[in-house]
């Protein structure tokens, strides 16, 4: 998988780019408009995330010229101003995900992940780790072809782990994920303890190794070593 | 009960005059009477004085004709010496047979001489009734008053028309005047030096605060946004640091903690530019909205939340309630109405939530007191300085309720506090 990140503040790009490439995803990265468009029209890229606000342009123009092109490339949004307006602008120029400065890397992975998934019209639905496979379209989850019986929650915590394989994920990180557009105003992230012992409890029954550790103080991490 | 300026004036006026009038009146009597006394005096010496020079000194007039005198006279008598040295005249009280009543007379005694003899001479002035005297001047007084009463409430109520009119513009105008709205007032010239002066002092006092006002606005969104670049730095290196290999135990909960605190101004960012976007405006299309449907779609995530506390939620939803608001505001409301009444309260409490034909509530409870209703919805005002909220939770719901102008009212009883909102 290869992105091009268009982002003007280089610490952001380069948090970015170290976050992603242990993860098999490539990554190049552009500070201006003019240096973005010059990446899109020379390659293809699986996902291009885009920062609205750039030193020679507004985000728009790589939007509205990428339709010109008649590029298929997955764009994720990422912007710091957030308004209502922009978010229909940026989806009706052709954005395919919105995603709010401050955010969390992890979240910005399982994202990416989404968006190629949906890009790549393969018929593959099914996101499989060892012994586990989860079917995005019928949202189930099954351990050795044995179906298991997961909340739609506990589904999207797996997938989010999954996604971030070998990732440390702290529980805010997690709780944020999990609550969506609730997650601005939460204060308390204990719910996320209960939901992960759940679904812990359920894949050993059905007889998964136990991929999910606990960090010590700080969050989980899925992992098969 | 504040009385009306216009009032004040009228009154004092009136009591005034009143005041003046009744002290007047007996003045006025007493020197009309002094003064028709007095006048009264001068004629019977005038009189006494024309019969000496008259009568007396020509010498037509001899002691024959005193009796002829007597008779025909009916106020003048000339009677034998009755020893008065000079003359004397004072007031006494004669019966009218006639009026058959007793009447005032002022009597003048003379001595005089006919022909080397030494003789008296009377004379008797009738003077007006005291009683007619005092009624007719109370008469007089009292309509002076009643007509006084009369025009000062008359040219007042003109005067509170004319003369204060263009004040009680300029009252109605500031009254409705609101700093977060664009409308401005636009006082009229009014001809009259204090209004104007009053007016452009208000003008200006307007002009300045709204400009105040609007930077303050701008700073605060400029200020959250400008903070978002920062904050994205700061959770994107957090996580990256979150991956590093061997971390101490001592290092993870360092990094738990800067997690905590990056969510934390995390969030509060996004309550104040929630708050300066509802401020300015951005959220004001309006759709029909079913708070119902919204509680019972997001009950589940609630009800996880309050859980890990051990609380439990009751709802009584059995009332529709369906409003004409903005969506995205009544979520943040009733969100923040949920959270809110997670946050304070106590482990194994509970949450009710009730719907009414117009209202909806959140009680919750809580320990400790009534809370402290003036700043309760204050902005970064927290009843407890520890807990982990930012103080904008209410200061939200309040803001929301005010641009949909709904009513927010705090009650606590019996160890719960509750917030109802009435649409």
């Amino acid at each position: 998988m290869k992105i091009l990140i268009i982002e003007d503040e280089p610490a952001i790009a380069n948090s970015i780019i170290e976050y992603m490439t242990p993860n098999a995803i490539i990554c190049e990265s552009a500070a201006t408009a003019k240096e973005a468009m010059e990446k899109i029209e020379l390659y293809n890229y699986d996902c291009i995330l885009l920062d609205l606000m750039l030193p020679d342009g507004d985000g728009f123009e790589i939007l509205r010229e990428l339709r010109m092109l008649q590029k298929t490339d997955g764009v994720i949004i990422i912007s710091a101003k957030e308004t209502l307006d922009t978010r229909i602008e940026g989806l009706q120029l052709g954005a395919d995900d919105y995603l709010t400065k401050p955010f969390h890397l992890s979240e910005l992975l399982v994202r990416i992940q989404a968006l190629i998934r949906r890009k790549n019209f393969s018929g593959n639905n099914i996101i499989s780790f060892h012994e586990i496979s989860v079917d995005i379209l019928s949202k189930s989850v099954s351990v050795n072809n044995t179906k298991l019986d997961v909340t739609k929650k506990e589904i999207d915590l797996l997938l989010f782990l999954i996604g971030n394989q070998g990732k440390v994920l702290s529980k805010g990180a997690i709780a944020e994920h999990l609550s969506g557009d609730m997650a601005d105003m939460l204060d308390n992230h204990d719910f996320v303890y209960a939901h992960i012992k759940n679904l812990k409890k359920k894949l050993a029954k059905a007889g998964s190794a136990d991929y999910i550790k606990t960090v010590y103080g700080l969050g989980y991490k899925w992992s098969d070593e | 009960m504040n009385k009306k300026l216009l009032n004040i004036t009228t009154r004092s006026f009136l009591r005034y005059s009143v005041i003046i009038l009744i002290i007047c009146a007996p003045l006025f009597y007493f020197m009309s009477h002094w003064l028709y006394v007095y006048e009264t005096d001068e004629i019977l010496s005038f009189h006494k004085k024309a019969f000496v020079e008259n009568e007396l000194h020509n010498g037509n007039f001899s002691e024959k004709d005193i009796e002829v005198w007597n008779k025909y006279n009916r106020d003048v008598e000339i009677v034998p010496d009755t020893g008065v040295q000079k003359d004397s005249i004072f007031g006494t009280i004669y019966f009218d047979p006639f009026a058959n009543e007793s009447e005032p007379f002022r009597e003048l005694w003379a001595p005089i001489e006919i022909n080397g003899k030494r003789y008296t001479y009377i004379e008797k002035n009738n003077l007006v009734e005291m009683e007619d005297m005092v009624y007719t001047v109370a008469f007089m007084f009292l309509l002076i008053i009643l007509i006084l009463m009369l025009g000062i409430i008359f040219l007042s109520n003109r005067l509170a028309k004319n003369l204060w009119g263009p004040f009680y513009d300029t009252l109605s105008q500031i009254r409705s005047f609101e700093i977060d709205k664009d409308t401005k007032p636009h006082f009229q010239n009014t001809g009259i030096e204090e209004f104007n002066q009053l007016n452009t002092s208000l003008d200006r006092l307007i002009e300045k605060n709204t400009a105040i006002y609007k930077n303050q606005r701008e700073f605060v969104e400029n200020a959250a946004h400008e903070l978002q670049t920062p904050l994205a730095l700061f959770q994107t290196k957090l996580d990256n640091l979150s991956q590093a290999e061997n971390l101490t135990k001592d290092q993870f909960e360092i990094l738990e903690s800067l997690n905590n605190d990056v969510s934390r101004l995390n969030r509060l960012n996004k309550n104040l530019l929630l708050l300066s976007k509802i401020d300015n405006e951005a959220y004001f299309e309006k759709e029909s909205v079913s708070v119902n449907n919204y509680i019972n779609k997001h009950l589940d995530f609630f009800i996880e939340q309050a859980n890990s506390k051990h609380i439990t939620v009751n709802t009584q939803l059995s009332h529709e309630l369906t409003l004409t608001a903005n969506p995205i505001l009544t979520e943040v409301l009733i969100n923040n109405l949920f959270l809110n009444a997670i946050r304070h309260n106590v482990k194994n409490g509970s949450i009710t939530i009730t719907t009414g034909t117009n209202s909806l509530t959140f009680s919750n409870t809580g320990n400790g007191s009534s809370l402290d209703e003036e700043k309760l919805f204050n902005r970064f005002s927290k009843s407890d300085p520890s807990s982990p909220g930012n103080g904008l939770g209410l200061a939200i719901i309040k803001r929301i309720t005010e641009v949909n102008n709904w009513q927010i009212e705090y009650q606590f009883n019996n160890n719960s506090h509750s917030f109802a909102i009435k649409f």
